[in-house]
């Protein structure tokens, strides 16, 4: 039973039309939110589109890991520990801020390596467990470590001056470079046999493919773009603690994910659009955000199950007729 | 002798709730596949509503205080038995054995539920008045009464539920769709019925930890959730889907916790805990007692 | 006819807790060969199957592939080495359209993109898919989901290829055409294969040598005419009369 569908089959016409089409949207897209974070005035505006910049980066990793089958909820830890490892290059050994975003995205990675070689010997719901679980450990020993602030986290984590003006659109830049990337990923051989493990993890182990070192690698590349993520995220928000890496950060980029639609990359990112701006409409209503945001969640997973993407799709299609 | 007395009777105390309330969400995993994030909400509701009637009660029936729980705490049973059966029909039913459909269904479910509560019964810490007054001494370990009863009613029903699962139809049927569901259909099982039955079961154990955990600590509307992580971890040991490994992973991470508590600071103990789940699973991919995954 | 050994089996056991499902089994695959291996219900031929592609590690015995040691290797470390297999059960990518399906396969043994495109049309052909390279898998009837099952494994290109049960489920006609497939693939790859199948005529047609199993153990191995006459195969197929 597949969670994250793959559209294979199309009709002729949609097809070649899709082909150009698609990837001309996308780009008129890009260029447009970027234009706007460019030049928008707004503050509030600015720090919206960095928000979401960061939240699609964080569904699109999940969706990633979702192409071999697995969920992956400790996506939260490595975004955490990517903010934490580019704070502490930023505040404490005055890193270059472009290094202290890779630093970031490296030292997600390799956690994320020793983390996965023990743990994704388990699969399905088992490995979904661990990996929340592993989110919320991650919490409590940022609590634990005075060196990192303990419960207060880090302050001061700022980006170069030179560069704090251009921030948004620097975001959008790199939060869509990470997206793209994992895209070309899929669209890859590597990504065809993400979906054959997903599909029948035995053929591909049958032909001579080692399937741990795959799935492996799917969470490594995962893991690299959220701790760039991460690491950016401290830079924009300029103060970090361990309550900003809880299991709900995974699990509502998840909620994107399912709800954007996971057949397709851009379901993701559009998941992701839309719900944080959802939550930035609802912030401050307090019992009623939460009612109002769980009630969207339950909502669209009930009127929409294969999400808004999956739904447009249907839509489009009966309009092409 | 005493400090080891006063331990275990604490693992006890606590692992009995742990215990009831692991067992909800590993009874609905094997039976439907799914792992219900809002499980917490039945429990939270149950003992937000024992929270809120019993002071009710008291003033207008003048029972007296056990009495009022009784009365509370069966009509808690009831009003959560209804919003189980609601949220079963309107949401779980369709996402049956889709593990991140349901997981996000209910990720909605816990917001929207928690949100209600907070929004119905305020976030403010309620506690429940003393049902049974006095304290009981045991092998130089002194207990309050009503929590040495409610650890031997928790455990009471621990036991009535494996008695149940083990020999009663429905309890076969139960671990039969756990198991093999194609398998058990063929036997003549009705899936979609056992299924509905398995969902009630788990919620009402949730509800019923809630309740019998409302008397010994204040409530809050983010209670369930608390406990959610650490019955994560008492399945994933215990193997998810088995009963018994829900009951020996409860008393087990109770242990842990509750020693772990006495010498050091509660985080550490989740994080041993967690330290354990990773060794098991290099050890054992299922779990103590779970069944392999196809 | 060549002789030389592909694959070794020497007192292969597999056990399950209390049950022997393979004991001391030694039997060896010829190269270009077709080898049957067959034995009533529960004489432990899955299991057989299982340990020698890697995805069972026997409990005890010697198992060597061209001259190597493969005993307890990985079932991909096995495949890699040139031995490959279908599944009697969902040997399918079912969400995948045939192509990608055939890609899969060819994917470590064609490095080459033109090539291996080449490869997964030529594949597909021979397997009587070539009309069908867009379809989803999974709405395939049966009888052409058995075909691309072992078009995978072709794609491959296997040194031995080993085939779960590629019968089941097929009419007579189907039957016909998968034997004619499994002869041209011998033919035009030089491919050694090894089938487990309960059609019994259609391994006697097909198969240059048998190797019988019951109880875990081997208990005959021949020609189909000499298979066919053994008292021990008689009785093991329709029981003692006690």
């Amino acid at each position: 039973m597949p969670s994250a569908r793959v559209d294979t089959a199309e009709l002729p016409h949609t097809a070649t039309h899709r082909a150009r089409v698609g990837p001309l949207l996308t780009t008129l897209g890009a260029a447009s939110v970027l234009a706007f974070a460019l030049l928008t005035p707004d503050e509030y505006d600015q720090h919206l589109v960095m928000w979401v910049g960061l939240n699609a980066v964080l569904a699109v990793s999940l969706r990633f890991v979702l192409l071999v089958g697995e969920t992956n909820i400790a996506t939260g830890a490595f975004y955490g520990i990517g903010a934490y490892v580019a704070a502490l290059c930023t505040v404490n050994f005055g890193v270059p801020f472009p290094l202290a975003l890779l630093a970031g995205g490296i030292v997600a990675t390799l956690v994320s390596a020793a983390f996965g070689l023990i743990t994704l010997r388990a699969k399905g719901p088992y490995f979904m467990l661990i990996s929340f679980a592993f989110t919320e450990v991650m919490r409590l020993i940022y609590t634990r470590i005075d060196y990192i602030g303990g419960n207060s986290g880090i302050m001061g984590v700022f980006p170069p001056q030179s560069l704090d003006p251009l921030m948004p659109a620097l975001t959008v830049l790199l939060c869509g470079g990470l997206v793209l990337a994992l895209y070309l990923c899929e669209r890859s051989d590597l990504g065809r046999v993400f979906r054959a493990i997903e599909n029948n993890d035995a053929i591909v182990e049958t032909i001579g493919i080692n399937v741990m070192s795959v799935k492996l690698l799917c969470l490594i590349l995962a893991s690299f773009a959220v701790g760039v993520a991460g690491a950016l995220h401290a830079h924009i928000y300029n103060v970090i603690s361990p309550g900003d890496f809880s299991y709900l950060v995974p699990v509502f980029a998840l909620a994107y994910v399912k709800i954007g639609g996971d057949s397709h990359v851009l379901g993701a990112v559009l998941g992701a659009g839309l719900l944080t701006l959802v939550a930035q409409a609802l912030e401050g209503a307090g019992a009623l955000e939460q009612i109002l945001f769980g009630g969207a969640i339950v909502a669209a997973m009930l009127v929409l199950p294969d999400g808004l993407w999956g739904a447009g799709k249907r839509l489009l299609g009966l309009l092409w007729r | 002798m005493g400090l080891v007395a006063q331990l275990c009777l604490n693992t006890l105390q606590i692992g009995a709730v742990y215990v009831l309330f692991s067992l909800g969400l590993t009874l609905v995993f094997g039976v439907m596949k799914v792992i219900n994030f809002a499980h917490g909400q039945f429990f939270t509701l149950a003992a937000l509503l024992i929270a809120a009637a019993m002071p009710a009660f008291t003033v207008q029936l003048a029972l007296p205080v056990w009495l009022d729980y009784l009365v509370s705490f069966v009509l808690a049973m009831i009003a959560v038995s209804l919003l189980a059966a609601a949220l079963y029909f309107i949401g779980f039913e369709r996402y049956l054995r889709d593990l991140v459909g349901s997981f996000i269904l209910s990720l909605g479910l816990l917001l929207l539920l928690e949100g209600i509560y907070l929004w119905l019964f305020t976030g403010a810490p309620r506690v429940v008045a003393k049902v049974l007054p006095g304290q009981i001494s045991l092998a130089g370990a002194a207990m309050e009464t009503q929590r040495l009863v409610i650890c031997g009613l928790s455990l009471a029903f621990t036991m009535a539920l494996y008695q149940f699962v083990q020999h009663s139809r429905l309890g076969k049927a139960l671990r039969a769709v756990a198991e093999d569901r194609e398998a058990a259909m063929l036997q003549g099982i009705r899936y979609r019925r056992t299924s509905f039955y398995g969902f009630m079961i788990g919620s009402g154990l949730a509800a019923l930890s809630g309740g019998l955990l409302a008397p010994l600590t204040p409530i809050t509307p983010a209670l369930g959730s608390d406990y959610l992580t650490k019955a994560f971890i008492i399945i994933i040991i215990g193997g998810l889907g088995s009963i018994p490994g829900a009951i020996l992973g409860g008393f087990l991470i109770a242990m842990i916790e509750s020693v772990a508590g006495y010498y050091f600071d509660l985080s550490y103990a989740t994080i041993a805990m967690f330290a354990l789940v990773i060794a098991f699973l290099l050890v054992r991919r299922e779990g103590m007692l779970g069944h392999a995954q196809r | 006819m060549a002789l030389s050994p592909l694959l070794v089996a020497q007192d292969l056991s597999r056990r399950f807790g209390g049950l022997l499902a393979v004991n001391d089994l030694s039997f060896e695959v010829r190269e270009g060969e077709v080898l049957g291996l067959i034995g009533p219900n529960g004489a432990g031929k899955s299991t057989t199957f299982n340990v020698i592609s890697g995805f069972y590690r026997p409990t005890s015995g010697r198992l060597s592939f061209r001259g190597e040691d493969i005993t307890g290797m990985s079932a991909s470390a096995i495949s890699r080495r040139g031995l490959v297999r279908t599944f009697q059960h969902g040997s399918l990518l079912r969400d995948m359209s045939v192509h990608d399906n055939i890609l899969i396969g060819a994917l470590r043994a064609v490095r080459d993109r033109r090539g291996r495109q080449r490869h997964v049309r030529d594949t597909a052909e021979l397997l009587g898919l070539g009309g069908l390279l867009e379809a989803t898998a999974g709405s395939l009837p049966h009888g052409h989901q058995r075909m691309l099952s072992i078009a995978i494994a072709l794609a491959a290109r296997p040194t031995l290829l080993c085939l779960d049960e590629p019968l089941t489920g097929l009419n007579s006609t189907e039957i016909a055409v998968a034997l004619g497939t499994i002869q041209r693939v011998r033919q035009e790859f030089a491919t050694t294969i090894m089938l487990v199948d309960h059609n019994m005529r259609a391994v006697m047609r097909i198969c240059d040598r048998i190797v019988v199993l019951n109880h875990g153990q081997k208990l005959a191995e021949g020609t189909p005419a000499y298979i066919r006459n053994d008292p021990e195969v008689i009785r093991a197929y329709l029981g003692d009369d006690a």
